[in-house]
């Protein structure tokens, strides 16, 4: 290893303090990269995320056409539109949802978690705008993995069809449109939550315990009437482009448009609000 | 070569790096930084001296606007803190306690994400800050495989992208071995003295802060006790006079000769010989010796007492007051003898 320089001058280029292409564009770019290259190499959040999206559905895969070449007679084949709706079922309310969890929860709480989150403070950079830029890379990591899930899903669709319909291209866009919708909601309310809460593990666990037990409980207990309009996984679920039962683990309430909307945005400015305020606020 | 300070240096050295009025930072009844002044001047190396416990790491900590102070008024390269602590920031480097990294990221990458966020500029400044610390090889190693020097050097690197005008190192040498250090000691003084940059640097090592610093201020129990030049730190400020150790051939006659001598101040025997307090300036410890040496004394040495800030720092903070009661130390008995 080479030796300090003590006589080596520092170089000074632009410093009046913006360079060529300083505007604020560029920064929120170039913030927006540095905390997608963060999420790029947290190898063991992303390896659980790919196996919670992918994993899935590649094992319904594997099931059903197994199941359908030892017995064509009683199970159909793997792909066709209505395979389809299944495993949409298990990307954009099951599965897809957890792993974009873990990747909102990496988002808000990895550079505390670091300890690195003082020296960026000390830049004199906005406390707000540097938990701004963690909600669109945490979403473009987020759709990254279940856009690979859902890739998945439409080949198997397709190459294990057999003699089945397959989905329209109109089911196709707004299934991913619906995943998207899904899977980035709960990304961005968990980049809120974890910053608010600033414990990975806490967050990991609260997170979870909400979406596939006390949600879906709540969602259940019909004497909450109209209340549990205001559960995420329902104002969500009113945009689902396949049929969701009234009851059951996927129960859908019905709601109008405009009500679901504005669940999910008072849903993103309560989490996300509270994550700016306490990033702003907690002692670095 | 001197960095570009957009016109700040040229506003002239009365323009303090930092300068703090009256700042106190309370936890519930317990002052840990009690209405401290500090004036820390441009283009030098100030340290922040004082034993663990003292409050140096938070009033680092309120001048980065990491935490606010209780009362108080701050200001950093001229801005106020924290009214404008974004633009007071822009040109500011700090390491603040040990410096933390992104384990999973290599050195180059940790900064790739520091100089996103200060802006389009300090991308290019990457490089050339990797190599000034030694670290331009290792660049793309990942830091949990970094030694606690090469973190130290790699937090320097950070602070560099920031082309400080003022850098804040809390502790900077901490865990460094002594040719890490003696380089690290390299460095500072280039950049205070080639660069024109200012380094406030807080340390509980008197030896470093005296071999690094121009300025310093001593700080206990949250509070500064003396800040100054460092020379005349050790001497004790501005009424200190200037010592002689003198080596006699008979101490008798010379204690007699230099009694009611204009040139002495006090004159006592010691260890040596004579300890010989100067009336006047240093120039006059060749007349006492011309006297003494016309009296018929043979005087065998003369050598000015080199006041260390060791002494000075044990005689002002509060361990002294603990210790000298009972039993008097070194520093202590060699001052007395």
């Amino acid at each position: 290893m080479s030796a300090i320089s003590p006589a080596a001058p520092t170089p000074t280029p632009a410093s009046t303090g913006r360079g060529a292409d300083g505007s604020p564009v560029t920064l929120a770019a170039q913030m927006f990269g540095a905390d997608f290259l963060k999420l790029r190499k947290k190898r063991g959040t992303l390896i659980w995320a790919l196996v919670l999206a992918l994993g899935p559905v590649l094992i319904f895969f594997v099931v059903t056409v197994i199941q359908h070449a030892s017995n064509p007679q009683r199970y159909g084949p793997a792909g066709g539109v209505s395979n389809f709706h299944d495993g949409m079922r298990v990307i954009a309310l099951l599965f897809g949802p957890l792993a974009a969890l873990l990747i909102g929860v990496e988002a808000g709480t990895g550079d505390a978690s670091a300890g690195v989150f003082r020296d960026l403070v000390v830049t004199g950079r906005s406390r707000v705008a540097l938990f701004a830029s963690r909600v669109p890379a945490a979403l473009a990591m987020c759709f990254s993995i279940v856009g690979a899930a859902y890739a998945l899903l439409l080949l198997g669709t397709f190459v294990f069809a057999g003699g089945l319909p397959t989905p329209e291209g109109s089911l196709i866009l707004n299934g991913l449109g619906f995943m998207l919708l899904s899977t980035g909601m709960l990304c961005a309310v968990s980049v809120g939550f974890a910053a608010l809460t600033t414990s990975k593990p806490g967050a990991i666990i609260a997170l979870i315990a909400w979406q596939i037990v006390a949600s879906p409980v709540l969602a259940n207990i019909e004497s909450l009437g109209s209340a549990r309009k205001g559960l995420l996984s329902q104002a969500v679920s009113h945009y689902s482009p396949i049929h969701l039962p009234e009851s059951g683990h996927n129960a859908a309430i019905t709601m109008s448009g405009g009500l679901a909307f504005i669940v999910l945005v008072a849903w993103l400015v309560v989490f996300l609000g509270l994550g700016a305020w306490r990033t702003r606020t907690m002692d670095a | 070569m001197p960095i570009d300070d957009g016109g700040a240096l040229s506003q002239g050295p009365a323009l303090a790096a930092v300068e703090t009025r009256g700042v106190t930072k309370r936890f519930g009844a317990r002052a840990a930084i009690d209405g401290v002044d500090l004036h820390v001047p441009r283009g030098s190396a100030f340290g922040f001296l004082g034993p663990n416990g003292a409050g140096k790491t938070t009033m680092i900590r309120m001048l980065l606007g990491l935490t606010h102070a209780s009362a108080g008024s701050m200001s950093v390269l001229g801005r106020p803190v924290p009214a404008q602590r974004a633009e007071a920031l822009r040109r500011v480097g700090a390491i603040v306690e040990e410096p933390r990294f992104h384990p999973n990221l290599s050195g180059r990458e940790n900064l790739r994400i520091v100089a996103a966020v200060r802006g389009p500029e300090a991308q290019a400044r990457i490089a050339p800050a990797l190599a000034r610390v030694g670290l331009a090889e290792r660049a793309d190693e990942k830091v949990k495989k970094y030694s606690l020097g090469m973190r130290q050097r790699l937090g320097v690197a950070r602070c560099l992208l920031a082309d400080p005008l003022l850098l804040i190192l809390d502790e900077p040498t901490n865990g460094l071995d002594p040719g890490g250090i003696q380089e690290f000691r390299e460095m500072i003084r280039a950049m205070v003295e080639q660069e024109n940059r200012t380094v406030f640097l807080s340390s509980h090592l008197l030896d470093e802060v005296e071999k690094i610093c121009d300025h310093a201020a001593i700080v206990d129990r949250g509070k500064v006790i003396a800040q100054g030049p460092i020379a005349e730190l050790a001497r004790g400020g501005d009424g200190a006079r200037d010592e002689l150790i003198v080596g006699v051939d008979d101490v008798e006659l010379a204690l007699g000769t230099l009694e009611g001598s204009e040139l002495v101040h006090e004159a006592r025997r010691s260890d040596e010989g004579l300890r010989v307090v100067l009336a006047g300036d240093p120039s006059s410890a060749a007349q006492v010796n011309a006297s003494l040496v016309r009296a018929g004394v043979g005087v065998t040495r003369l050598e000015p007492v080199r006041h260390s800030l060791e002494q000075r720092f044990l005689e002002v903070t509060s361990r002294l007051e603990g210790a000298a009661p009972e039993r008097p130390t070194a520093a202590q008995e060699k001052v007395r003898a």
